[in-house]
């Protein structure tokens, strides 16, 4: 913009009649930071066009960069979905406290006010020796083997119901502090399938994490390859833009926008294939949840999960560009 | 401080062939020379050596005082800024307007694009293609293909402006009419430097002559004008 009131302006502005002399013309800072913002915004606008032109050669490279991305990016949401459930599994998961032989009832229900008043927990229940066996009795049909003995072998038990929130390792907690009083005989607290369930999500975790990296870099490679192609079809150009002083910067400068564009494109299109993924499998899950009487709903990709594929694809894209225009565009001179 | 200074240079290629050998000259601010010889005699080579498309084996070139074989890369984009260049084949690229391929100098040196446009048609005027902004190049004739290479080559004001054969494939008209222009640019101040095997045209100019003879330089002198001064030319 050559604004009237900029005496600099003027000044380049004043010699017109020798429009070509051998004073070469001194950029100032400011113009030189403008300009160089300009270019930046000039040639990722550019290098959009030059893809969204020829659409047929990039759409391929946004596939593959998308269904590479939609696979791992599936998979994570999948086990999200799987931790979010089996911490619900460990919530409701209640613990059966036993008490001693000799505990009287009284103590029993001194022990239950104690327990109840704890933190962490949500519900206690006091089921007597007494009512224990009234209610093995019905159920167990041995009705008149059990009037052969001669005392009742059932524990007092006090149920506790952990608070749907706590942590796994401060049910364990409560659970062993439980364990240390001296009027509890044992607590039984069933973790061993909710241990089994953890292990295989940190196990499926794991081989999502490999198997995004092999994905990650054969996006590079696709990425890599199709700068490389796109290198080779510019030769010429590069060599002119060398030879009128273009910097390395400058003639990289495409060619990084064009892998963060790739990578932007595909992130994009993942994001759309994963919403498109979520909303067919989250109903048929809600019914299913329903038939079991739970509430569950499958949880979509969150805002944040989502930007995340994005700026990785978009780093991938620009690294795989970057990788390509390191090893090729050395060799390119004028 | 000459604008450009040869000193000693030798140019041999792998292989053993020896491009040049043992050039030394020295161009001064505003001069105007031609550079002949016959093909093959290092025409290009010499060019070539001050924009560091390739580096002497032995002796040092200096362009506007700055040594240019020893300089280091990331400086060698501000010296290409600083030179124009214009090319026999012209090197324009037809996948883009006259206006977008003389307008590269100035978007790579950073120019606002108000500034660039203003720039881009006045050297456009400057060989007389105003109006042709919109144009492809590859829609041009030959000699007006060469005048976007030479409004590309002076749009960013340089302070030596080489040529290497740039009336190779024009008319005898043709090639004076762009000879004409070369020399308005130095009219204005700008160095330059014309290789050409074109005798007769030069011969016609007068200005001194740089000879090339198989890698060995013959200067006809300092001498601005004349025909007279032909017989120091040894060929």
């Amino acid at each position: 913009m050559s604004a009237p009131d900029s005496p600099k302006r003027q000044t380049a502005n004043a010699p017109r009649k020798p429009q070509v002399g051998a004073s070469t013309h001194k950029v100032s800072l400011k113009d030189q930071l403008n300009g160089w913002a300009q270019q930046h915004q000039l040639v990722a606008v550019e290098t959009l066009m030059r893809l969204l032109t020829k659409p047929l050669g990039s759409i391929m490279t946004w596939l593959v960069i998308a269904i590479s991305l939609t696979l791992p990016g599936a998979m994570w949401m999948t086990l999200d979905n799987l931790s979010q459930l089996s911490n619900r599994f460990q919530a409701s998961g209640s613990m059966s406290v036993y008490l001693k032989p000799a505990v009287q009832d009284t103590q029993a229900q001194q022990l239950l006010s104690c327990i109840e008043s704890m933190d962490g927990v949500a519900d206690v229940r006091f089921i007597s020796a007494d009512d224990a066996l009234a209610e093995f009795r019905a159920s167990s049909g041995l009705g008149e083997a059990l009037d052969l003995l001669p005392e009742n072998p059932l524990p007092g038990v006090i149920v506790v119901e952990p608070e749907l929130a706590l942590p796994q390792q401060d049910v364990i907690a409560l659970a062993d502090s439980l364990r240390s009083e001296p009027r509890v005989d044992s607590v039984e607290l069933d973790t061993a399938w909710l241990d089994r369930l953890h292990a295989l999500l940190a196990l499926s975790e794991r081989i999502v994490w490999v198997m995004g990296a092999l994905l990650a870099l054969g996006i590079l490679l696709v990425v890599g390859n199709t700068i490389r192609l796109s290198i080779a079809a510019r030769v010429d150009e590069i060599r002119v833009t060398k030879l009128v002083g273009a910097t390395n910067a400058w003639v990289r400068r495409p060619f990084l926008y064009t892998g963060l564009w790739f990578g932007m494109v595909g992130g994009l299109v993942s994001w759309i294939l994963l919403a498109i993924g979520w909303a067919l499998v989250s109903g048929p899950v809600e019914d299913l949840a329903a038939l079991y009487g739970s509430e569950y709903r499958l949880l979509p990709l969150s805002a944040g999960a989502a930007l995340v594929l994005l700026l990785g694809a978009m780093l991938l894209g620009w690294l795989g560009a970057w990788w390509s225009v390191v090893r090729h565009l050395h060799r390119i001179e004028p | 401080m000459p604008m450009v200074r040869f000193d000693g240079v030798s140019k041999s290629y792998p292989g053993g062939k020896e491009a040049l050998s043992k050039v030394s000259f020295e161009l001064a601010r505003g001069e105007f020379a031609f550079l002949t010889g016959h093909s093959g005699a290092g025409k290009s080579t010499l060019l070539k050596l001050m924009l560091q498309m390739e580096r002497p084996s032995k002796g040092q070139v200096f362009v506007d005082g700055d040594c240019v074989n020893t300089m280091k890369s990331s400086l060698v984009p501000l010296l290409r800024r600083k030179v124009g260049v214009v090319f026999q084949n012209h090197q324009l690229l037809f996948d883009r307007s006259v206006y977008d391929n003389v307008a590269m100098p100035l978007l790579i040196a950073g120019y606002q694009p108000a500034e660039a446009a203003r720039r881009v048609r006045a050297a456009l005027d400057s060989v007389g293609l105003l109006g042709f902004e919109r144009r492809n190049p590859i829609e041009l004739s030959g000699g007006e293909q060469q005048r976007v290479g030479i409004a590309r080559a002076v749009v960013n004001k340089p302070q030596l402006l080489l040529a290497d054969e740039p009336t190779g494939n024009l008319d005898p008209e043709l090639s004076e009419e762009i000879m004409k222009l070369f020399l308005r640019f130095q009219q204005v101040g700008v160095t330059v430097l014309i290789a050409t095997h074109d005798i007769p045209l030069i011969e016609r100019m007068g200005h001194r002559r740089l000879i090339l003879d198989h890698g060995s330089l013959h200067d006809s002198g300092g001498q601005r004008a004349g025909f007279e001064r032909g017989d120091h030319v040894r060929t």
